[in-house]
This record gives C-alpha cells, sequence and structure tokens, in this order.
C-alpha cells in the first residue's frame, strides 16, 4: 500500500470521509473524470438527433437524412451506455479500493489500542464498526465524487440545452427545484438524528448477541433461555421502531422527488402545447424538450440521493472513528534502529497502577530484577502479581513511577523491542483458530522475517519439553493424507504396517481385526466386507449403494438382497422398539446403525411396512443402508446369521472381479505385499482402493492404514499398544514424519478442539520457541496436572536457569522453592522478599501463605 | 414358492435376548424391571481376553463394571515389585468386579487379568448414568446393590487374605495397664 508522509501526518480518527477520497488513487478518480466528461457529449447528442430527425428527415421526408440521424442516434446511445458502464465499474473498484485501505489502517490502529480500551468497549461494538458499518460507507465511497460531478455536469449541459431551445419553458420547469431544495434537507436532518440512534442500537444488539455466544455454556447450564432473549428483545423493538420513523421519512423523501418530477411535464404541456399550437415552437424541439426534461431529472434524483448516501455514511463514519479514538500507547516499530537485544535487567521505581476509577491495584513498587535471576510472585488472590507482570510486559502501563529494561525506559520500548525480548505465557491463554503449527509459531513470525522461522527440528524439540509429544503424534495419526501428502512417506508407512502384521501381530491382534480379502470381519460394515475398499470419489459410500447399478445386480446376482431388507428391517423394528423413549440422546444411537436424527424416519417407516421385502424404492434404500452399516461385533442390536456370511464373502469376491476388476487374492505368505492394484492406461492411480496389503487407503486416517484393520476395542488399544507403537515408530525413524503431520491439526475455533491442558502446553511451547531472554509466565502451569506442572517446572530449573529472567505468577507455594528470589505481595505491595529459606525462616506473610496453603 | 433368501426371521435376529438373560441371573440386574436390562442388554460390550492378558492396570482411571461370562479372572496389587493375589474370580462364582466403577470415577485401585481365556461383559459408567436417569425409581434400589456386591467382594478377598496372612500378624489383646 502506498502511502504518502501527509497520509500518515493526520491520525487516523482525526480524518474526515474525504480525506480519504481526495488523497486516495488520483490518478485513477481523474480518468474517471475524464471518462464522465466525454460521456456527457454522448448523453446530449442523441436530443439533438431527436429534434433533426423530426424537424429535418421526417418534415422533408428525406429516408438518407432518417437513416443518418438514425445511425448517429444509436451510435450514441451505445457509446453513453458502454461508458455509464465504464463508469460504473471504476467507482466500485475505487471505492472498494479505498475500502481495503481504511479497513487495513483502521484495524492496524485497533489491534494497537491499549487493553484499558478493550476493557470498557464491547467486542460486538468493534466487530460491527470494523465488518457492516464500514461495509456500508464503501458502497458510497466509490460514488463519492463520480456521482456529484457527473450529475452537476449531466444537470448543466441539459439545462443549457433547454434553455437554448426555449428560455422560456426552460425557466419555468425549473421552478420546482428551489422548493425540493429547502424540504429535501430538512427531512433529511430528522433521518440522520434517527440513523445515529439506529447505529447505536445494532451496535447494542450486536453486544448481546456477542455475549450470548460467548457465554453460551452457561446459558444452557442455567438454561437461562428467556433471560437472554428477553435483552435481546427490546433492543429488537427498539430497531424496529427506529426503522420504521426511518422508512416514514425515507419514502416520504422519494414521495416529494415523484411529486415535484410530475409537475415538470404538466407545465411543458400545457405551455409548451399552447406555443406549438400557435406556431411559437416546433414539435422536434418540443419532443427534444420533453427528453431533456426528463434525463434533467436524472442528475437530480442522483444529486438528492447522493446527498442522503453522504449523510448517512457521514453519520456511519464518525460513529466509527469516535469509539476509536485513542492513542496506541506505543509505537510499533523503533524509529530508526533494530529493536533492542536486551539482557533482561528489569527496574521499577515508584510504581502504581491505577483503574479508570482510582481504585489503586498496585502501589509505591520498586522492585530490581538482575538479568537471568528467577523471581516467583506470590501473594493472595488480588495482591497485584498477575498486574505487575503485566506491566512488565507493557501489556499495561503504570499510572505512575518508571518501569526500565536494561536501562530503557518503557515509554522509548516500541512494541516490537518489547515482544521481541519478552515471552509472556497467560493462565488462560488464547488459541487462534488454524493449525497447531500456526498457533505454535504465532510468537516468533511476529517478530522474525520467513528466514529465521524455527525448522522443523526445533519445533518438535519444543513440543517434546512441554509434554505435547504424545497429542501430537495422536493428531497426527488421525490425520487423513491425501495422495499428494502422503507420496514423500507412503513406502514408510506401509513398512509400518508390515511390521504390525508380522514381527508385532500378536500384539495387535487381540485389539485389531486385521483386513483378510478370504476371511469375514466382525468388526467391520457389511459394507466393507462386500466393497473391501474405497473409492476416492465416494462411488462407494453406503448412502450411495442402493442406486449403485452395478452393486445391486451383485447383491441380486448373488441372492443377498432380500436377506439384507430382512436384516435391515429387524435393524429398524428392533431399535424402534427399543429406543423410542430414548430418541433424544444420540448416547443410545453410538452402537446402532441407526443414526438419532433418522430415528422418525424409521419410525414412520416400520409403521407403514407390512413385512422385510417392500416394493417401493424408498424404503427398500432405507433399510438397505441399514444393513449395509451393521458392524456384528459393535451393533448389539442384533446378530449376523451364519448362513449369510458366506454369502457376503463370495460377493466379495465377485464384486472385486466383476465392477472393480482386481484380484484380491493376495492374503497371506509371499505375495501378501505383492500390488493389486491395477493402474489405468495412462498410467494414473485409479479411483478405488481395495483394502490389500500394499495399498495405502486415502480415505482412512493414518492410523487405520498402519493398522490395517478395525479396531476391537478402544479401550485395550489405547492401554496396551501406544508404546509398542510408539517404539517402533522410533526404530522406523518416523515419529518426526508422524508429528510434523499431527502439527497440521486444525484446532477449531478459540482452540475449542483441543483440552484445557492441550491448550496450556500450546502456549507454554509458543513461548518457549520465542527464546526470549525474559519469559513472563502468569500462573501459566495452573491448569496442568501434577506431571505436566513438574515437567514444566523441571525444564525451568535445567534448562532456564542462569540463562533467562523468569518471572513467575505462582499460586502454588510448593514451587517456589526452585526460585532465586520469591516477591510477596499484599493489597497491591511488595510486603516481603527472599528466598524460600529466608522466607520462611522470618516467619512473615510467605510463612502465613506457606501455612494457610498447607 | 418362497426363495430360500427369503426364509430370514427377522424376531430371531435379536441378540439383546441373550444378553438380557444373562444379566437377569446376576444378582446385581435381579428383580430389576425389564425394561432396565434390556437397555443394559444392548449397551453392554462384549471383551475376550486371552489367557495372560492384562485387562485392568491399577492406578488407571476406572470407567466400567466387568461381568464375567466364561472363564476365570485373577485380581492382584502390586506391592514392591511383587504380584499379590486377593481374588479369583469366575463365571460360576463371584462373576463380576469394578462394581463401584458405576457410581464414582477414580484410579483402579487393583490390577486384573485373564487367568484363563475370558469373556466379560462390560457397562460404563456413562450407560449406567444415562440408563438410571431414565428409571430413576430403580437408581437407589441398584446403588443399594452395588454396595451389598462390593461389600460381598471385599469380605471374600479379606477372608482369603485372613487365611493367608504370615503368623507375625496376628496380636494379642492389649496388656491391661496401656
Amino acid at each position: 500500500m502506498k502511502k504518502t508522509a501527509a497520509d500518515n501526518s493526520v491520525r487516523i480518527t482525526e480524518r474526515s470521509l474525504f480525506y480519504w477520497i481526495l488523497r486516495r488513487h488520483r490518478p485513477m478518480q481523474l480518468f474517471l473524470l475524464l471518462v464522465i466528461v466525454i460521456s456527457l457529449f454522448f448523453k446530449v447528442f442523441p436530443l439533438e438527433m431527436q429534434k433533426r430527425i423530426i424537424n429535418q428527415a421526417i418534415y422533408l421526408k428525406d429516408t438518407h437524412l432518417l437513416f443518418l440521424y438514425c445511425g448517429l442516434y444509436i451510435g450514441a446511445v451505445t457509446i453513453a451506455g458502454l461508458l455509464k458502464y465504464a463508469i460504473n465499474v471504476m467507482q466500485l473498484y475505487i471505492g472498494q479500493k479505498i475500502l481495503v485501505e481504511m479497513r487495513t489502517e483502521l484495524y492496524h490502529h485497533v489491534l494497537q489500542l491499549p487493553l484499558q480500551f478493550y476493557r470498557k468497549m464491547q467486542p460486538g461494538t468493534v466487530i460491527s464498526a470494523m465488518t457492516a458499518e464500514l461495509n456500508a460507507i464503501g458502497f458510497f465511497l466509490g460514488g463519492a465524487i463520480a456521482i456529484p460531478i457527473t450529475s452537476v455536469l449531466t444537470f448543466i449541459v441539459f439545462i443549457g440545452f433547454m434553455f437554448n431551445l426555449n428560455p422560456l419553458l426552460a425557466l419555468l420547469s425549473m421552478g420546482v427545484y428551489p422548493l425540493e431544495i429547502i424540504v429535501i434537507p430538512f427531512l433529511q436532518k430528522k433521518y440522520n438524528r434517527l440513523n445515529k440512534k439506529r447505529v447505536k442500537t445494532t451496535r447494542s444488539m450486536a453486544n448481546v448477541v456477542n455475549e450470548s455466544i460467548s457465554g453460551i455454556h452457561e446459558i444452557h447450564g442455567n438454561a437461562s433461555y428467556r433471560l437472554e432473549e428477553k435483552k435481546l428483545s427490546s433492543y429488537i423493538q427498539q430497531l424496529y421502531a427506529l426503522l420504521k420513523k426511518l422508512f416514514v421519512i425515507k419514502y416520504g423523501i422519494k414521495f416529494a422527488n415523484n411529486l415535484f418530477q410530475s409537475m415538470g411535464p404538466f407545465i411543458l404541456f400545457l405551455v409548451g402545447g399552447y406555443m406549438a399550437i400557435n406556431g411559437q415552437f416546433t414539435l422536434g424541439a418540443l419532443v427534444a424538450f420533453l427528453s431533456a426534461y426528463e434525463k434533467v431529472y436524472d442528475p437530480w434524483k442522483e444529486i438528492i440521493e447522493y446527498y442522503q448516501s453522504y449523510q448517512d455514511a457521514q453519520v456511519r463514519y464518525q460513529q466509527i472513528m469516535k469509539i476509536f479514538d485513542l492513542d496506541p500507547a506505543h509505537a510499533l516499530l523503533p524509529s530508526s534502529r533494530d529493536p533492542f537485544t536486551l539482557q533482561g535487567n528489569i527496574s521499577m521505581k515508584n510504581i502504581t497502577f491505577s483503574v479508570p476509577s482510582g481504585i489503586k491495584l498496585l502501589e509505591g513498587i520498586n522492585l530490581d530484577i538482575a538479568a537471568n535471576e528467577q523471581i516467583a510472585f506470590v501473594g493472595y488472590s488480588g495482591s497485584g502479581k498477575s498486574t505487575l507482570s503485566l506491566l512488565i510486559a507493557q501489556l499495561y502501563d503504570a499510572s505512575q513511577g518508571t518501569i526500565s529494561i536494561d536501562n530503557h525506559h518503557m515509554d522509548e520500548l516500541s512494541k516490537l523491542d518489547v515482544s521481541s525480548n519478552v515471552a509472556m505465557i497467560a493462565q488462560q491463554p488464547f488459541i487462534f483458530s488454524g493449525t497447531i503449527r500456526e498457533n505454535l509459531l504465532y510468537g516468533i513470525q511476529a517478530i522474525v522475517d520467513e528466514n529465521h522461522v524455527p525448522d522443523r527440528s526445533q519445533v518438535l524439540s519444543v513440543i517434546r519439553q512441554v509434554g505435547l509429544q504424545d497429542d501430537i503424534i495422536r493428531f497426527g495419526l488421525q490425520a487423513v493424507l491425501t495422495p499428494e501428502q502422503c507420496k514423500p512417506f507412503r513406502e514408510k508407512f506401509l513398512r509400518m504396517r508390515q511390521i504390525i502384521q508380522t514381527s508385532l501381530k500378536k500384539d495387535f491382534e487381540k485389539s485389531i481385526e486385521f483386513y483378510d480379502a478370504s476371511a469375514y470381519l466382525y468388526y467391520s460394515s457389511i459394507r466393507d466386507n462386500i466393497v473391501f475398499g474405497d473409492s476416492l470419489s465416494g462411488e462407494f459410500v453406503i448412502e450411495h449403494l442402493p442406486d449403485h447399478s452395478s452393486f445391486m445386480e451383485l447383491l441380486r446376482e448373488m441372492k443377498l438382497e432380500k436377506p439384507l431388507l430382512t436384516l435391515g428391517y429387524a435393524i429398524a423394528t428392533q431399535s424402534v422398539a427399543l429406543l423410542a423413549d430414548f430418541q433424544d440422546d444420540e448416547f443410545f444411537f453410538r452402537d446402532n446403525p441407526m443414526e438419532l436424527e433418522e430415528f422418525t424416519t424409521y419410525a414412520q417407516l416400520i409403521d407403514r411396512l407390512n413385512g422385510p421385502q417392500p416394493k417401493d424404492k424408498e424404503a427398500r434404500r432405507l433399510l438397505l443402508i441399514l444393513a449395509l452399516r451393521f458392524i456384528p461385533e459393535k451393533h448389539s442390536i442384533i446378530s449376523l446369521p451364519s448362513a449369510m456370511e458366506a454369502k457376503i464373502l463370495g460377493a466379495r469376491r465377485r464384486f472385486q472381479e466383476i465392477v472393480i476388476h482386481i484380484d484380491t487374492d493376495h492374503g497371506n505368505g509371499l505375495e501378501m505385499w505383492t500390488p493389486c492394484l491395477k493402474t489405468c492406461k495412462s498410467g494414473e492411480q485409479m479411483d478405488f482402493i481395495p483394502f490389500c496389503p500394499s495399498e495405502y487407503m486415502y480415505t482412512h486416517t493414518l492410523l487405520d492404514n498402519i493398522l490395517f484393520g478395525a479396531v476391537k476395542s478402544e479401550n485395550i488399544l489405547d492401554e496396551q499398544l501406544r508404546d509398542i507403537a510408539e517404539q517402533a515408530f522410533q526404530d522406523e525413524k518416523l515419529l518426526d514424519e508422524v508429528m510434523d503431520i499431527g502439527l497440521n491439526f486444525e484446532v477449531g475455533s478459540k482452540g475449542d478442539r483441543l483440552s484445557g491442558g492441550q491448550k496450556q502446553k500450546l502456549a507454554i511451547a509458543r513461548a518457549f520457541l520465542k527464546d526470549a531472554p525474559i519469559l513472563i509466565m502468569d500462573e501459566a502451569t495452573a491448569s496442568l496436572d501434577n506431571t505436566s506442572q513438574a515437567r514444566i517446572q523441571g525444564l525451568l530449573e535445567t534448562g532456564y536457569k542462569g540463562k533467562k529472567t523468569v518471572i513467575a505468577v505462582i499460586h502454588r507455594l510448593d514451587l517456589t522453592p526452585a526460585y532465586d528470589r520469591i516477591v510477596v505481595l499484599k493489597a497491591g505491595r511488595i510486603v516481603e522478599q527472599g528466598t524460600y529459606d529466608e522466607l520462611m525462616e522470618r516467619k512473615g506473610a510467605f510463612y502465613d501463605l506457606a501455612r494457610a496453603d498447607s | 414358492m418362497t426363495s430360500p433368501e427369503q426364509t430370514l426371521d427377522p424376531n430371531a435376529l435379536s441378540k439383546i435376548t441373550g444378553t438380557q438373560e444373562f444379566l437377569n441371573r446376576l444378582p446385581i440386574f435381579s428383580g430389576a424391571p425389564a425394561g432396565v436390562t434390556k437397555m443394559f442388554a444392548y449397551l453392554a460390550k462384549r471383551e475376550e481376553y486371552y489367557r495372560g492378558d492384562l485387562i485392568v492396570n491399577a492406578d488407571v482411571r476406572c470407567d466400567r463394571i466387568f461381568l464375567i461370562m466364561s472363564g476365570k479372572v485373577d485380581i492382584y496389587q502390586s506391592h514392591k515389585g511383587r504380584r499379590f493375589h486377593l481374588q479369583l474370580l469366575g463365571a460360576d462364582s463371584i462373576n463380576y468386579f469394578g462394581e463401584l466403577a458405576l457410581l464414582a470415577e477414580f484410579d483402579w485401585p487393583f490390577s486384573a487379568r485373564a487367568w484363563t481365556d475370558v469373556v466379560l461383559l462390560t457397562i460404563s459408567r456413562e450407560a449406567f448414568t444415562k440408563v438410571m436417569e431414565r428409571f430413576s425409581d430403580s437408581y437407589s434400589i441398584a446403588v443399594q446393590k452395588i454396595i451389598k456386591l462390593h461389600i460381598n467382594r471385599f469380605a471374600d478377598q479379606r477372608n482369603y487374605l485372613i487365611s493367608h496372612i504370615s503368623p507375625e500378624a496376628w496380636r494379642e489383646d492389649p496388656p491391661e495397664d496401656e
């Protein structure tokens, strides 16, 4: 984005709306103006042609002239239309470009506003301002210059043309305009007042909705739906009342416009007609005059609408800028130097911190922390220990006193100086939507260029340090890889499968039913037993199979259709009878082929069926789907007749022969790893991938691919096999690859797909990865289990001792002996400091705290 | 004429009835309403272990009760590297363990392994809670039964330990003057 010095000289919130319009994209705006001027000629020219067609061509009965003038007329009209189209596109383009810059610069400003601003500002207000309200302004920006200039010039040109034709008629038809100049601004003022109220009410409404969504757990927990509805309904009513008034005025303005517009032709027909009858005015001139009058009203209407949208945009713009009218507390970048590399000596002199109500959260704090010293802040809740740590991290600014790091006063340190040298871990860290990798690199990417981002080994090393390794491996194993993602490791993964199928087979076969082309699979669905593979295009998903002609033909050929329909009917009748009183809880449907949301459909189906072999296609489809989903060892609702197993096995072989055209006879012995996948003539991979030991199944997770079978019991798999599998991965040097895949796990909105402990470890890893000389931990391990907490504490004692300045806000006092110094705070003041032994010996505030803790 | 593939009887396919009959024979479910045992029969899971397999590991979070359908299960506790046998459970004797897991979450205080090949039926705490929410009248009776079962098992374990305790553990009455 190009910005001039002048652009930056005015604070963003003090800029007027036209500041943006007049200073951005000037060459393009000038070009637009030129196009507008050219288009004026092509707007007036057809009127002259109208006059000449009637007065000359028709009057003189000259067909040559008629064709010429008609040709010129249509040419001019076409060019005018094309120019109008180009003007519209350019207007929109310029408007959106300005809006992008406005939004980007405003967001840049908003993000830098001090935390105090966000304490009092509701998120809904900020969101509404940055999105919908700015959008509305964008539509105005596009035509901010072009519309008034086009309209005024068009208006003048047409008026000139009308005066040229007949000054008296022109004067009379213009008589109505002064009335509009008085009436419309009067109505518009009223409209603006109401519009301001509308913006405010919409924001309040957005805040209520935002708060409800953020606190949805609490609302569900308390079933406080009515309470929340009540909160919103008052705003909905207010908005309704305001909009009613707004529309009355808006359409009042429109009505006034239309009324005045109708007055013109009335005068023209009356006076112009009289003059034409008396030979004072030619017919051609009257037609041209009427056309000109009609056209002169368009720019006038546009001016009026422009005036309205300008007022609307102005109100919105002022309201937006008003809420963000605050200066960032610190510059983002250091002026004309690189960010400092600090040692980590921190000095605080006579620090006081007050909230806007005047209450002092910290008072008279004097503290010096040497570089590489490890300090624990302790105290009762509300003693100010967290606030003190936030002041050091420059997240808040002291009301009085000075804080300096390595003799640099906090005021002279830019945001980048501090963020490059301080890593902060909050008690409840924020996890952004995106992958684990993106979250891990979030801190470091903000301060270094792309070339200095930690490599994979550094990232994985930190993951291991904080104890997140098992989680990342699990995420990696649960990933479904595309052929491209899988390609570099495919052979290694298949090698892992081979290890499990051979040397580890005895351990795993207790919990895994391996895919075996010659055996019936009791832990797999009937669909898997027949199809015995998957297609990348989803051709053979269960829901498609009842409509798949080859598949259905096969079922009929193997005499399987009717038994499957009976099976589906048995599942449906038993499930409907058993779960009629339990259909509100998904839990009861977990081990059933029927899904909760399908219950009503099947209940209605069973109600109308007389037996298991219905005639209508939809009923057969529904029963067949249940049967194909059925997993004998998982679904306890019915049992599979043994006679069907042999038929299904026969169908599997036949399916692969006649539908897929492959040979799956590769189940054992030396031929086990022989490729069984035919390739297309082009050499491309086939869409269908069978459960073949030598094939990677791209529709399955990595874990499914390695285990190559259906899991019998998750409990057994989790408890007994993780260590064995992990060791095998390690031996095969695959663990890093799996972890690397796991780093791409999408954590969901605010990290919702992670547990509390995982989020905390991720935040700790993010801070460790930054490798800053100062580490601030605000009860950073409080939500971790004892083992994980001890691991992090151990890491601080071994890896960080004497190397980094560590400031830890600690609640659990049994962790404090490891720190070089303990600072005890009480009611915003430091009441005691010293080593653990000194403080315990002194029997003061810390001793009391420790006793209370035990 | 009826074709061979049409002879399948939908009613004969029900698997729940057999499981329900097994549950009805267990003291914990005896006398429970048919609706309750039917739901547990539906929600119960079958687990198979080979001789020597670990079924439950001490200090791991408990989550289900185990009902022995066939085979024998060794309940033991490890102490200072040695395995102390507490109980040998079979399908024909005290044929359950982990009953308190239905009521509360805690770490298993013992380990269990398959003494022979065993087939178990398990019911998770979640399933127990969900079903009992619908049959609240049966809940207090179920809790009483679980506690009684636990005491029975506890008494059995204690008697076994007493019969195997070392003579040094036996004490005289305290002296009069103390």
